[in-house]
This record gives C-alpha cells, sequence and structure tokens, in this order.
C-alpha cells in the first residue's frame, strides 16, 4: 500500500519537478526497505506474543485469580466446549481462507494482530467453561498455524519487494 | 531456499492443510472423549440406581449381613474399584474394602462438595455434576459417582425404621469405575487419527505437489532451457508441448527467434550486396 501509493505520488509529478535526485531515491529506497523489515519483524514479535499467552494457557491461567461466583453469576452460563469447538474450526477455516486471498490481493502489511485477540478469546473461553486442559492443543496448533502463514504471507511479499528495491539501489550506486 | 516456485506453491497449502487437518482431528478427539465419558457417567449412574434399588429392601429391614453381602459382591467385580455406603454424618457405614469402614469423609473433598457448597446441601444435581474423575492409591484412573440414596415414605413410615419424614437424603452411595478400557480405548483412537492424518497430508500435499511439478514446474524448467538455448544461438522448434500456456510461450519465443535471426540475415546479406 505504502508502496503503491508511493508510485502513484511519483508517477504524477512532471518530468521537471518530479525527477528525484539520485541522492533521495536512495534515501526513499531506503526508507522503503526499512519499512517493509520492520513488517517481517512485527510479525516475529505478534508470534512471540501468542507464544507468551499459550505459556499461561498450558498453565491453565493459575497466575490469574480464580473467577468468583459473582462473576460468573455477572457472566452467565458458558457455552459448551463442543459449541466452542465449532466456533475454533470456523474462525481457522475463515481465517486461512482470508489470509489466501490476501496473498493475492492484499497488502504487504502484518494483519495478525487481531488473532491474537481471537485466539486468546478461545483460551478465554475455555478456561471460563473449565474444558481448556482438554483443548488447549486445537486453539494452539489454529493459532501456529494462522500466524505461520501470515508470517509467511508477509515474509514472502516483503523479501521480494526488499529484493526490487536492492536492485534499483544497487543499479543507482552503479 | 523460498524462494523458488515450487516451494511459493507448496509452503502456504501444506501448512494450512497440515495445520487445519490437526485442529479438526484433535477436536473430533476431544468430542469422542466427552461422549464417552458422558456414556461412561451415564452408565454408572444406573448401576448405582440399581445397586440403591437392590440394597434398599435389606437397608429397610436392618439385614446388615446381606447388604455386606451385596456390596462385596459388586465390589469384588472387575473394573469396581471402590463401592460405599455413607450415612448423612459422612461416615463409612459398608464398603467393599472393610479397612474404610467407620471412616468420615470431608465434605469438602470432591464428590461431596458438589452438594455441601453452599449453606443447604442441594437436593438434586445432574449426573456429570455428581461424576468425578480422579487417580487412586493403586495409580488407577476411577470415574466415581455419588448417588443420593432418598428418603421414601416406606423408610419413614415403616415400623422398624426411625428416618424422619423431613429428612430427604438418608446417605449416600459412592462408586467408582476404573476407566482404564475407555482410556486405552482412546488411546488406540488417538493413534488411528495420527494414521488417518498422516494418510491424509501425504495424499493431498503429494498430490498438490505431484500435480504442480508435472503441470508446471517441470514444463516451465524446460521452457526456460529453451530458452536459454535459442539465446545461445541453437533454432529449433522443440520447446515443451502439454501445456497450453507453456506451449504458447514457447511457440511465440520461437517465432520471435525465427523472425530476428532471419532478419539479421537479410541485413547481412544487403550489407553482402553493398559491399
Amino acid at each position: 500500500m505504502f508502496l503503491r501509493r508511493k508510485q502513484k505520488q511519483n508517477h504524477h509529478l512532471s518530468p521537471d519537478e518530479g525527477v528525484l535526485s539520485p541522492d533521495s531515491r536512495r534515501q526513499e529506497i531506503h526508507i522503503r526497505i526499512r519499512y517493509l523489515k520492520k513488517q517481517i519483524r512485527y510479525g516475529q514479535w505478534w508470534m512471540a506474543l501468542f507464544f507468551l499467552v499459550s505459556l499461561g494457557a498450558a498453565a491453565n491461567f493459575r497466575f490469574l485469580p480464580p473467577i468468583s461466583e459473582e462473576v460468573r453469576i455477572f457472566l452467565g452460563a458458558s457455552p459448551s466446549p463442543s459449541l466452542i469447538s465449532i466456533a475454533l474450526i470456523v474462525y481457522a477455516f475463515s481465517a486461512l481462507i482470508l489470509i489466501f486471498g490476501h496473498m493475492n490481493t492484499g497488502p504487504r502489511r502484518f494483519r495478525g494482530w487481531s488473532h491474537i485477540g481471537y485466539l486468546s478469546a478461545f483460551y478465554l473461553f475455555y478456561y471460563y467453561t473449565d474444558a481448556l486442559r482438554d483443548n488447549f492443543w486445537p486453539v494452539f496448533i489454529a493459532g501456529l498455524t494462522i500466524l505461520g502463514l501470515e508470517n509467511y504471507r508477509v515474509w514472502s511479499g516483503c523479501s521480494e519487494a526488499i529484493k526490487e528495491e536492492e536492485k534499483v539501489l544497487a543499479y543507482l550506486e552503479k | 531456499m523460498f524462494n523458488n516456485l515450487a516451494s511459493k506453491a507448496i509452503v502456504p497449502v501444506a501448512l494450512s492443510l497440515t495445520g487445519f487437518v490437526i485442529i479438526c482431528s484433535l477436536i473430533l478427539c476431544s468430542s469422542i472423549k466427552e461422549d464417552l465419558l458422558e456414556t461412561a457417567v451415564q452408565q454408572e449412574t444406573n448401576l448405582a440406581a440399581t445397586v440403591v434399588t437392590s440394597t434398599r429392601y435389606a437397608m429397610m429391614t436392618d439385614d446388615r449381613k446381606n447388604l455386606y453381602h451385596i456390596i462385596n459382591s459388586i465390589g469384588d467385580q472387575e473394573g469396581v474399584e471402590h463401592l460405599r455406603i455413607f450415612n448423612k454424618e459422612g461416615v463409612i457405614m459398608f464398603s467393599s474394602k472393610p479397612e474404610e469402614l467407620n471412616q468420615v469423609v470431608d465434605k469438602s473433598t470432591a464428590g461431596c462438595i458438589e452438594c455441601h457448597s453452599g449453606s443447604e446441601p442441594a437436593l438434586r444435581l445432574g449426573s456429570m455434576e455428581l461424576a468425578r474423575r480422579f487417580v487412586n492409591a493403586q495409580n488407577r484412573n476411577v470415574l466415581a459417582i455419588t448417588s443420593p440414596i432418598y428418603n421414601d415414605s416406606q423408610c419413614s413410615a415403616g415400623e422398624c425404621h426411625f428416618h424422619p419424614s423431613q429428612q430427604k437424603v438418608l446417605g449416600t452411595l459412592d462408586i467408582g469405575l476404573s476407566t482404564d478400557s475407555m482410556d486405552s480405548r482412546l488411546l488406540t483412537l488417538r493413534w488411528k487419527m495420527i494414521v488417518f492424518c498422516i494418510m491424509i497430508l501425504i495424499l493431498s500435499v503429494g498430490g498438490v505437489s505431484a500435480l504442480l511439478r508435472r503441470n508446471l514446474l517441470i514444463p516451465i524448467s524446460q521452457l526456460m532451457d529453451y530458452v536459454k538455448k535459442v539465446s545461445g544461438g541453437s533454432l529449433d522448434n522443440d520447446y515443451p508441448k502439454g501445456v497450453n500456456e507453456v506451449e504458447i510461450l514457447g511457440e511465440i519465443y520461437f517465432d520471435m527467434a525465427r523472425e530476428k535471426h532471419l532478419a539479421e540475415m537479410a541485413l547481412k546479406k544487403s550489407k553482402k550486396a553493398d559491399n
């Protein structure tokens, strides 16, 4: 998106005013490469955050205070674990389809942060229904698959773009 | 490593397929386990009800010898880990293990707390709430049910007995069955699932890889070789055939190379004629 916007801006400039000097072009390319590398790093950070949440879930959130009876009354009856599992399958399926869609048309921007929220919500739902121990692995594998594919999408898109930018940079350096 | 066409086409498919199949299998396993457990609890509840019904007459007539005999006979059955009857105060009055007799059970432990958590003990619970799972002293997995023995008109109005009619629960029957056979069935199921997953993955990822290789990767690699050969000066039309798009590309490249070659020849001829 960022790259396309920049390209469009350059395209609309007239040759006299729009042709950038080699130095400013180099600077712009460096900025773009930094942006692309940052996107790859973002993915790794979010993946690390997911591992941290999963560590807590694997320990059955022992560090959290137990849910009091008042809170349970306030929140209401918990859904059955099988309903949460059906929701997890539907979510994983939709998320994978969306990521495949973004592979063709989407921007080279990491969009996995929302998935951390959804996956943590699944952990919390299972925790609330006292079924986290039995259902930890499906959520963990779902997270690994979804975030792994999203990271792969961002990594492959950004790596290609970085390669192109570096080619232009090498040409300018000549 | 991941920059070639083969890995770009196969890695996302393999990753998503593997992940999704594993998620579905784990959830299926968990759901089957839940169903089996629910069935086991239902069967155990029925067994507890049968025991209570079978011992009712002996209890009413205060025939302790007969009662001990029934408890011991059921307790000796394979898979029955324990069978106890508590009185209202939580004292074990009858047990398939004589060493447990007259011991008092803590009402805050699993199996008791479900009814005794409030100021007034709950009178009725669902069958799943009456069940508990634990590992016993013999290191065996046990699924136990506590079933209340309710007062009825025959108990309170009988001449021989002393339970007042306002007393709702007379005692509790606690029966524990080993879950070894269920656990081994689940383990077998898990292994079958793993084998099934691996087979699906090999078939799907292998199938996609083989088709991609046959219809895309090999023709493109052949086209690359052909282009290199033509660029090197060889003018033949052995471009890859079989895949329409690749064949058209090869044909166009061959036509371009031939036209370029003819143009070069014409140029050379005209230069010679000029000389």
